[in-house]
């Protein structure tokens, strides 16, 4: 199993509030900050609309890493859907660790609409470090179907 | 001990308090079935060995009887626990259920790998002192070394899964209909081995603060996985930081449902305000 | 209003999973697992979590049906017992004693199968009686007594966990047998290997260290290299096979034509692959062979088994714990079916109906003559239908499914003058009755079945047979009535009783005994514990005799016509016919439609995706179904499940037959694919 991964083997879903996670997201698209190309944003009302089960859905699909962006705890549009959205997150990421999948295949990261150059950055950083983690392809030896 | 709960399940009977027991009854030729006892004369059977979780079998029997009928249920802790988290989210109505709560011994304890082996509601046995799961040899490996050698370990494991669905129908806290394993959307339908990833990390995180670490999913998996592990280290994390167990606090609705302002954690400061984007790491 | 736990056994697979129903005023309203049950404790798979739910099904029979022109009439019970015996009679008249036939069961228990073969051979005076284990476990039977001197599994499933190599020769037990893998499992704990033995990649090869991909059909020419390495680097037990057999020249002289490379070359397997599984299975202190319907249902099955067994007494794996031979027995009751002599040329208890002393002692029992020469077999019979066989009597089996080439079957039973079949729903074999009874399900019945280790096990009565349903004990005690034969059993325990009186093996098995754990046989006295193990000391016939397996290609094998191999079997949430799993919801959600697995390479080439309409085609008929695109199968081989009616694998297998054991080839045939187009809209 190769440590250093092909760029274009990194894939990377982005799960955007579309308040503050998806405008900081655009914005950095706006500026021609430079990206990854590896990723896809799929606007959301909410952070707090994040299903884990989407992220264990991604990751058995082969997705290598999962972002979701939301508001700041206490600018939430929606008030305080964040607060479940970081509590469950968090221990969606202890269930990672403990299976060997890596917590650090999921970014949380929480912003402003403003915040467009943090984004770009926590993103690439994100991808840096994805690069950097096995395949995990054991997982990956499901069931005959998707062989 | 068996004295005292056919004592004070006879009482109850007597009482009217119930009208019927559910546990363990010895019948014919030493052989061992769950059992809904509805005469005080008949407890003479009642037994509490070997384990056999009723929680689930409990919820069950109440919905199929009219809003009358109260039940009692001869429980270890962990059936306690679990009928507390059922109440909780509103699967028995706490009017309807008694719980005549007795003991584990330490051998009990230790092959549970049950750090509380007593109920609340205790009417019989002695408490001793249970374990500490994360400690032990039987667990340690799943939780220790790096990803790789972790991975390793549960893919090992989990890829004896014949897809029974032993683990769910065990469980007294998967009562889900429809439930999301079933759908083809997240799991994929009619394949074995099964998809390890989506089956079993969707099913975990769903009990993820639930769990009340009762073992029940284990002991019905005939591939001998390791199931109630997957859940601990989740248990142990809400310990941690919200001093919350799974089936302790009737009135207590899970912290990960709330906010911080209601269910706060150490460390986790609530700005009105902040400068820059957060990472949470 | 009442709630009751009945402890009672599974009804779907051999392994014979104890589990408890809750009854909730007369409905079964969910099933559990029985914790205290020796052989599953506590566990099940996913067929036997839901084996209540098709048990009141709207469409289970609850009277006699009388066929009027194309369609049935509802009859009483009188009538029906009276219009049955009158035909049977007037056709054994008419006709002699051997054109009549029964078909007994191996779903209902070993009273009801010890009744219905008594019934055919006292009241009609002909051994015309067999079961669908002529179709699975047959060649077993044979090869095993030829070999060892009895048929039955070697050892206790919890045996297997001991073991430190468990070669699997086609069985995919983790979806046919799924709850015994538990044992195979604890014992990849310990550290044994498992190896694999099949051309489809199954759950069992996947988690296997060694999965040998094998053309099908060469098991033999294996097993021969196998053993010729053994044999060469001296790995055989030469003081077990001095002690312990006769006949090793024999097989040493066989050996001789079977190199390593020879065998390589006709199976397909590197030939160092070959030496290192034989090494594995020799070295191990401990070794275990399991198999199932990959092997038996062959041309050669009986000559298959054959090699096994000489292939695990050269190694000294026989006769101790943990080593041994482990056919895993199909139906719930198919060794009980087998054990209770609902076989054409033994009584209950294997005992040769040829045999002047052994007939004498069941014509004292039964107070009656009996006929002496052996009947014909489940394919010879529906073979016959029409010319010497003009009447069938068919207790729970589906032949109009199960049997090869089922349009041959479906137009040997419209032949017959009399069919009677009793059933709990109106199978597609009952559609071809002139008289339909309606049974009872395994809820509704106290007896016993036998599991595949040989363990009698005690089924307690749960509910009511639905309207005017019978159970099946019940309607063969009238039946036998009828007939005039003493049939004034007060229950299934007087059968029990009778039949341990006339079997040394079962003599100690009673109802009482068996409650709290069940027994194996053999099990002679009221004090024996049961048997674990067998061939302990001596085999049953004494030295185990090595048999050189007679080598025979599969029949038919692709072409240019058919160029695709054709394999057929189960699946993990559907059993055979579908009559009971097809009528629960939970199962028929898991796996709902009909498919068959071909190899994506084949998917691409004619252009057919996942889900997409196929037609499989062979010389016997042609099927429509859907695709299942996989790499467990190779390109060029199909594998088609045959639970599912309104595609009938069955359709397709060609009915020639093992001559020794008479099973059919179901694992092998010549077929061709062809892409169905999409329905419009």
């Amino acid at each position: 199993m190769s440590a250093t991964k092909n760029v274009h083997d990194v894939r990377i879903i982005v799960f955007a509030c579309r308040w503050c996670g998806l405008i900081g997201a655009d914005g950095a698209g706006r500026e021609r900050t430079a990206l990854p190309a590896s990723f896809r944003v799929i606007p959301v009302e909410c952070a707090g609309f994040v299903e884990p089960d989407l992220i264990i859905r991604a990751l058995a699909d082969g997705v290598t890493g999962i972002a979701v962006l939301g508001c700041h705890l206490g600018g939430c549009r929606f008030s305080d859907g964040n607060h479940p959205a970081l509590k469950r997150l968090e221990l969606l990421r202890t269930l990672l660790d403990t299976t060997g999948i890596g917590g650090r295949r999921l970014l949380i990261g929480f912003g402003t609409a403003h915040e467009s150059h943090q984004f770009a950055e926590m993103i690439r950083e994100f991808h840096r470090e994805l690069s950097e983690l096995p395949s995990p392809g054991t997982w990956l030896a499901g069931t005959m179907k998707r062989q | 001990m068996l004295d005292e709960l056919k004592k004070k399940a006879r009482e109850i009977l007597k009482a009217g308090d119930a009208q019927g027991v559910l546990g363990l009854k010895r019948g014919l030729f030493d052989v061992i079935h769950p059992h809904v006892f509805t005469a005080a004369e008949e407890l003479d059977s009642l037994v509490t060995e070997p384990k056999w979780p009723l929680a689930k079998t409990a919820r069950a029997i109440l919905r199929d009887r009219p809003g009358d009928f109260r039940l009692a249920v001869a429980a270890r802790g962990c059936d306690e626990r679990a009928v507390v988290e059922l109440i909780k989210r509103n699967q028995i109505d706490r009017e309807r259920i008694l719980i005549l709560g007795y003991t584990c011994g330490s051998e009990q304890a230790k092959a549970c790998l049950c750090s509380r082996p007593w109920p609340e509601k205790r009417v019989a046995g002695d408490i001793v002192e249970g374990i500490d799961p994360l400690a032990d040899d039987r667990v340690r490996p799943y939780l220790e070394g790096d990803d790789r050698a972790r991975m390793e370990r549960w893919a090992e494991q989990l890829r004896r899964c014949i897809k029974c669905y032993g683990c769910r129908n065990a469980c007294p806290i998967c009562i889900c209909v429809p439930c999301k394993l079933e759908d083809d959307l997240w799991v994929e339908r009619g394949a074995v081995p099964v998809e390890m990833v989506p089956f079993h990390l969707i099913r975990a995180f769903h009990l993820s603060d639930t769990c009340v670490a009762c073992g029940a999913c284990q002991e019905a998996c005939p591939a001998g996985i390791p199931l109630m592990t997957l859940q601990l280290s989740m248990r142990e994390a809400l310990r941690k930081e919200y001093n919350y167990e799974a089936g302790l606090e009737p009135e207590r609705t899970s912290p990960i449902l709330s906010d911080f302002n209601r269910e706060p954690r150490p460390g986790q400061a609530l700005p009105d305000w902040i400068h820059t984007m957060d990472r949470k790491t | 209003m009442s709630t009751d736990f009945v402890r009672t056994i599974c009804p779907y697979c051999g392994t014979g999973c104890g589990i408890i129903l809750r009854v909730e005023d007369g409905r079964a309203a969910a099933t559990y697992p029985d914790r205290e049950n020796p052989v599953n404790r506590g566990t099940l798979c996913v067929k036997g979590w839901f084996a209540h739910e098709f048990v009141h099904h709207p469409d289970r029979l609850t009277a006699p049906l009388l066929r009027k022109g194309d369609s049935f009439e509802e009859i009483s019970w009188d009538e029906a017992i009276g219009i049955a015996a009158e035909r049977l009679r007037e056709t054994a008249a008419k006709f002699g004693p051997d054109s009549i036939g029964g078909l007994a069961s191996a779903k209902c228990t070993n009273e009801e199968n010890y009744l219905f073969q008594k019934l055919i051979r006292a009241a009609f005076k002909t051994n015309n009686v067999d079961h669908c284990a002529r179709l699975c476990h047959a060649a077993t039977t044979v090869a095993m007594v030829d070999t060892m001197g009895s048929g039955a599994m070697t050892n206790s499933i919890s045996d297997l966990a001991g073991a430190g190599c468990i070669l699997f020769v086609g069985s995919n037990a983790a979806e046919s047998h799924p709850v015994l893998m538990g044992e195979v499992y604890r014992a990849v704990d310990a550290g044994a290997k498992i190896i694999v033995i099949d051309p489809r990649e199954t759950p069992v090869a996947r988690n296997a260290d060694r999965h040998l991909r094998i053309r099908p059909g060469t098991d033999i020419p294996l097993v021969a290299g196998m053993m010729r390495h053994i044999v060469d680097i001296g790995l055989h037990r030469t003081d077990f096979i001095a002690k312990r057999t006769e006949n090793v020249d024999e097989l040493t002289a066989f050996l001789h034509e079977w190199s390593v490379e020879r065998s390589a070359k006709e199976t397909g397997i590197e030939a160092a692959v070959i030496r290192e599984v034989a090494e594995t299975y020799a070295r191990s202190e401990n070794a275990a062979i399991v198999y199932c319907m990959g092997i038996t249902q062959h041309i050669c099955g009986t000559a298959n088994i054959h090699a096994l067994c000489d292939l695990a007494m050269l190694c000294g794996h026989v006769g101790k714990p943990f080593s041994g031979i482990y056919p895993l027995r199909g139906q719930n009751n198919v060794q009980g079916a087998c054990d209770m002599g609902a076989l054409p040329g033994v009584y209950p208890g294997y005992q040769s109906v040829a045999d002047p002393a052994v007939r004498e002692k069941f014509e004292k029992a039964w107070k009656t003559e009996l006929p002496s020469a052996p009947g014909l077999t489940v394919t010879e019979l529906i073979g016959a239908a029409g010319s010497s066989v003009r009447a069938l009597y068919i207790m729970a089996e589906n032949p109009a499914v199960s049997d090869p080439d089922v349009n041959h079957v479906m137009a040997s039973l419209q032949r017959l003058d009399f069919l009677v079949v009793q059933d709990i729903f109106l199978t597609e074999t009952a559609r071809f009755a002139h008289l339909v009874l309606p049974g009872a399900c395994f809820a509704e019945k106290t007896g016993t079945y036998t599991n595949t280790e040989r363990r009698f096990q005690l089924l307690h009565r749960a509910l009511e047979p639905p309207g005017g349903a019978k159970g099946d004990f019940d309607i063969l005690c009238l039946l036998g009535r009828s007939f005039g034969l003493d049939f004034d059993y007060a229950s299934p325990g007087d059968v029990m009783a009778e039949c341990a009186r006339l079997v040394p093996a079962y003599g100690g098995i009673s109802f009482e005994r068996l409650e709290k754990t069940g027994l194996q046989w053999p099990c002679p006295d009221s004090t024996h514990p049961g048997t674990r193990f067998l061939h302990e000391g001596r085999f049953t016939r004494g030295l185990g005799r090595f048999v050189v397996p007679r080598y025979v290609t599969p029949a038919e094998t692709p072409d240019a016509e058919y160029p695709f191999y054709l394999n057929t079997g189960r699946v993990f949430s559907h059993y055979h016919t579908g009559t009971m799993t097809r009528r629960s919801p939970f199962l028929i959600r898991e796996i709902e439609k009909a498919y068959a697995e071909i190899n994506p390479d084949d998917a691409v080439a004619l252009g057919v995706g996942e889900g997409g309409g196929i037609r499989i085609t062979t010389r016997r008929g042609s099927i429509v179904t859907t695709a299942r695109i996989t790499k467990r199968v190779d390109k060029g081989s199909i594998f088609a499940p045959f639970h599912f009616t309104e595609a009938r694998a069955n359709a397709l297998t060609n009915p020639v037959l093992d001559p020794a054991s008479k099973t059919p080839e179901y694992k092998v045939c010549a077929a061709k694919l062809e892409k169905v187009p999409d329905e419009a809209g």
